[in-house]
């Protein structure tokens, strides 16, 4: 049944929110595509996102979709793998979402390294805001928040989560449909936390990056040959190095999931029968006796 | 003089091995087949600091502290300092005086002085320092003629699993306590005695521990938390027993993961909690928003401490009643919940994950310092009674198009499903939604949805814990209060029963929604009442004013120095202001030297 399914199989009836010509639909049609290439099913997709545009595409795609408070969708998507590992868990959310206000999770996430896939839809603004700069913005970036230029320096998401002992790291360009739809299912077969980031660019208020921009400041790592992406002092040079923005699947290992340092049983927690279990409990008090 | 009731404290520096003694002693009580209560005070650091551990020993079940100390097992001389005036007249001190002398001015006298160089037996005739705090409860069994067999075979118990040659030691430190007394003092010289009874079918637990017990027994197989204190207990027995069934524990990197992952846990279809203090309870204000608004099952423990940030970290309050009842923004059903004991622990968290479920909101089990991190005796828990309901929880396939997640019913319940189940995808969004999840801003909607969630306020109230009246129904004399104010309350209601005066007691077991109506019909008939509560503004009094209006006899009976009650605090001002006699003065003294603030409205 499952071979039958199409990206159409993935959409909502939910009309978009999104401004036309936003990055943003590019990352959700390539969802649609790559879970459907898989041959995933709605009801075992669980789709988490945070606020902001970004976090809108909850729901835009046809799955069990949450879609929380700002910046939290890691430790929910987190969650929800562990109590059900039978389920396809992706989460998805701007810079903003995760570089800032949830920053500290991405971290913690990365270290955690959960069988999940985290989606960051990155437009160096904040848009639902209107405008104002956000964590990957430029230095020097002038909005209404930073009139004389933003005085932050950009954070480097992938270069942090590598460092952090991220075990797969892609980045994408929503203008390239079919090489996005490719890293987020190479992502998404990945055993452990996959991040795939996806330079989606703001139509409205990023006048700086848009797309002709972005198209002449990135390449992709394997262009050239001889990138090897088991290689982690490659993908530090390639992360860190000035110029170009590399995109493509810039480091991946197979460092063990929290599921197997945790010993999770292969039951799903959400199908145990509670009922049946505690007849076992009433041993505990000797213990206390 | 064979007493039925003996109030014990240890008091030293942390880290010295005070409260593993006063745990020691608690269980040899507990085998003795007296009921037993226990309170830690210690300070908020690891090494160094005055701690003290109190053991209340005797017939009565569930008292709380006594109004005074009988015997004080001082390591030194800062405890004596510092407890000094607590000691009940023809009460006693062992005084460690390996290094320290007692100046003669501070000698009460009272109170009989025992002078033994504990650490100096340890070293000397033991070879190890360590067991002092041995040989200072083979001096207390002595001074109190307890069966010295069952003392052995006590301390051979507690330490049964760390080998025969620490089981000899510390039985050998006991038998050089006993007969130190023996050869300074004579045999029995206190004349203080307990009455031994059958141990039968008891426990000794603490509260945190029948708190996590609930919960694994109600079928919670998830949790998230981070350290915190006093509530970090309820986080390491999950994580020493949630995975021998199945289930697991996280210590998140903060109180916002945790309680985010408590809800994706819960969306998922687990019963899941987290536990928490006040700092990370204000952290966890707008995910509890989030779990009120997508109508997930969450439970969440609050062990409270005292506040504002950080307070006094170690100590007990309940001036977090108003933040679990009112927090965040927007409104949502919340149930607030309180056990009165260690036993009411267990059952009240149990039936927390039942009411969450049911109802689909969030509930607070609030609990304090004073009852949470506090062990007592109580009869074998009643684990088959445990139920699990798990409400409207669809496990089938559903027609897609059909399914509404947020149905509006009658009961303000809608079918929950859970993700894996065929036809149910649906959004689960923080943001307004229609019946079937889509985000809408549409006015009628709204009006619909808020009605329907908060109507589980009123279809929940047949399952909500009622609360317990003690005492004679009829008095004219009524209290109101919670939580670990239950035992010193219980204490001061038998105490001025025996002495005529009957008084009852509402203890609220509900603190939310607010049961108004039984709270109005106990008020309807009191001549005085009296709110008793652990905190400054008086919110449990505020909450009962809502209700019954401004009341000519209504009373605040307050404290907030960290401490919890002592039955004397609750006696003087009902002597006084009830019963008109006692000291006219507004300030009652208490034996931790504060005032208690008591006043009329």
């Amino acid at each position: 049944m499952s071979a039958l399914l199409t990206p159409k199989d993935f959409a909502t009836a939910t009309p978009s929110w999104w401004c036309p010509g936003c990055g943003d639909y590019g990352v959700l049609s390539a969802l649609k595509q790559a879970l459907a290439e898989l041959g995933k099913v709605p009801k075992d997709v669980a789709f988490v996102s945070g606020i902001g545009c970004s976090g809108k595409i909850s729901g835009y795609l046809h799955s069990y979709a949450f879609h929380g408070v700002h910046g939290r969708a890691l430790p929910v998507a987190t969650a929800v793998k562990l109590a059900n590992r039978d389920l396809t868990v992706i989460a998805a959310g701007g810079d903003g979402d995760g570089y800032a206000i949830g920053a500290g999770h991405f971290l913690h996430t990365v270290r955690r390294n959960p069988n999940i896939t985290y989606v960051v839809m990155d437009n160096q603004t904040y848009g639902l805001t209107k405008g104002q700069s956000s964590p990957t913005s430029a230095t020097g970036y002038v909005t209404g928040t930073s009139p004389g230029g933003n005085p932050d320096a950009p954070i480097n998401g992938l270069a942090v989560a590598l460092a952090a002992g991220g075990s797969f790291l892609a980045r994408g360009f929503s203008a390239h449909p079919k090489k996005l739809v490719d890293l987020i299912k190479t992502a998404i077969e990945h055993e452990g936390f996959s991040i795939v980031e996806v330079m989606s660019p703001c139509v409205t208020y990023n006048k700086i990056n848009t797309y002709a921009w972005f198209k002449e400041h990135t390449y992709y790592v394997d262009d050239a040959g001889g990138y090897d992406p088991a290689d982690r002092s490659h993908a530090f040079d390639a992360l860190l190095a000035e110029g170009k923005i590399p995109l493509g699947v810039i480091y991946r290992d197979g460092r063990p999931t929290l599921e197997s340092l945790m010993h999770l049983p292969e039951q799903p927690l959400a199908s145990l029968d509670l009922e049946g279990s505690k007849h076992q409990f009433e041993s505990l008090q000797a213990t206390y006796r | 003089m064979i007493l039925n009731d003996i109030e014990i404290m240890f008091g030293g520096q942390a880290g010295d091995g005070s409260l593993t003694t006063g745990d020691l002693i608690a269980g040899i009580f507990k085998k003795l087949g007296l009921e037993v209560y226990t309170y830690k005070d210690f300070p908020s650091r690891i090494r160094g600091g005055h701690t003290n551990y109190v053991i209340r020993a005797g017939e009565h079940a569930n008292y709380g502290m006594a109004d005074l100390v009988d015997a004080l097992i001082a390591f030194d001389l800062e405890a004596v300092e510092a407890h000094i005036e607590e000691l009940r007249p023809g009460g006693f001190i062992i005084f460690d005086s390996t290094t320290e002398t007692v100046p003669e001015s501070m000698r009460r006298r009272d109170v009989t002085w025992y002078d033994v160089p504990l650490a100096k037996i340890a070293k000397e005739d033991l070879g190890l320092e360590l067991v002092r705090n041995t040989i200072s409860l083979g001096v207390l069994a002595k001074l109190i003629g307890m069966d010295r067999a069952t003392v052995r075979d006590a301390v051979a118990g507690v330490y049964e699993r760390k080998g025969e040659k620490v089981v000899g030691l510390n039985i050998r430190a006991v038998e050089a306590g006993g007969e130190y007394v023996e050869r300074h003092f004579g045999e029995w010289p206190s004349g203080y005695g307990l009455q031994a009874r059958p141990d039968g079918d008891r426990l000794l637990m603490m509260g945190n521990d029948a708190i996590a017990y609930g919960a694994l027994v109600a079928g919670c197989r998830f949790m998230a938390g981070y350290p915190i204190t006093p509530a970090t207990d309820v986080l390491e027995w999950m994580a020493k027993y949630l995975p021998k069934y199945g289930g697991v524990a996280v210590q998140a990197e903060d109180e916002l993961a945790a309680i985010n992952m408590v809800l994706g846990a819960a969306f998922a279809g687990v019963r899941s909690m987290t536990a928490t203090s006040g700092p990370g309870q204000a952290l966890m204000t707008e995910a509890i928003g989030l779990a009120g608004v997508l109508e997930i099952p969450v439970v969440v423990i609050e062990c409270a401490r005292t506040g504002p940030s950080t307070g006094m970290p170690t100590k007990t309050e309940q001036s977090n009643l108003n933040h679990l009842i009112f927090s965040g923004h927007g409104e949502i059903p919340r149930v607030v919940l309180a056990p009165g004991t260690v036993e009411d622990s267990f059952y009240i968290s149990a039936k927390a994950f039942d009411i969450a479920e049911k109802y689909q909101c969030p509930v607070f089990v609030l609990t304090e310092q004073a009852l949470c991190q506090s062990k007592a005796t109580l009869p074998l828990l009643d684990v088959a009674s445990v139920s699990v309901d798990r409400g409207k929880l669809v496990t089938e396939p559903v027609t897609f198009g059909e399914y509404e997640r947020f149905e509006f019913t009658e009961d303000g319940v809608s079918p929950r499903i859970i993700p894996g189940i065929e036809g149910g995808m649906h959004l689960a969004a923080g943001s307004e939604h229609s019946p079937q999840g889509v985000i809408t801003e549409n006015a009628a909607n709204r009006t619909a949805m808020m009605d329907k969630r908060m109507r589980k306020l009123v279809s929940m109230r047949e399952d909500l814990p009622k609360a317990i009246v003690h005492g004679d129904p009829a008095a004219e004399i009524a209290i109101f209060g919670y939580g670990s104010n239950r035992g010193p309350i219980v204490e001061a209601i038998d105490r001025l029963e025996r002495g005529g005066v009957s008084v009852r007691f509402f203890e609220f077991r509900t603190l939310w929604p607010f049961p108004e109506e039984e709270v109005a019909a106990f008020a309807a008939e009191a001549q005085h009442i009296f709110v008793v509560e652990n905190d400054f503004t008086g919110q449990l009094e505020r909450l009962i004013r809502y209700v019954t209006g401004p009341l000519e006899r209504m009373h605040l009976v307050n404290k907030y120095n960290g401490k919890p009650f002592r039955p004397i605090e609750i006696i003087e001002p009902i002597e006084r202001l009830a019963l008109l006699r006692g000291p006219e003065s507004v300030d009652g003294g208490s034996p931790d030297g504060e005032p208690v603030r008591v006043k009329r409205q």
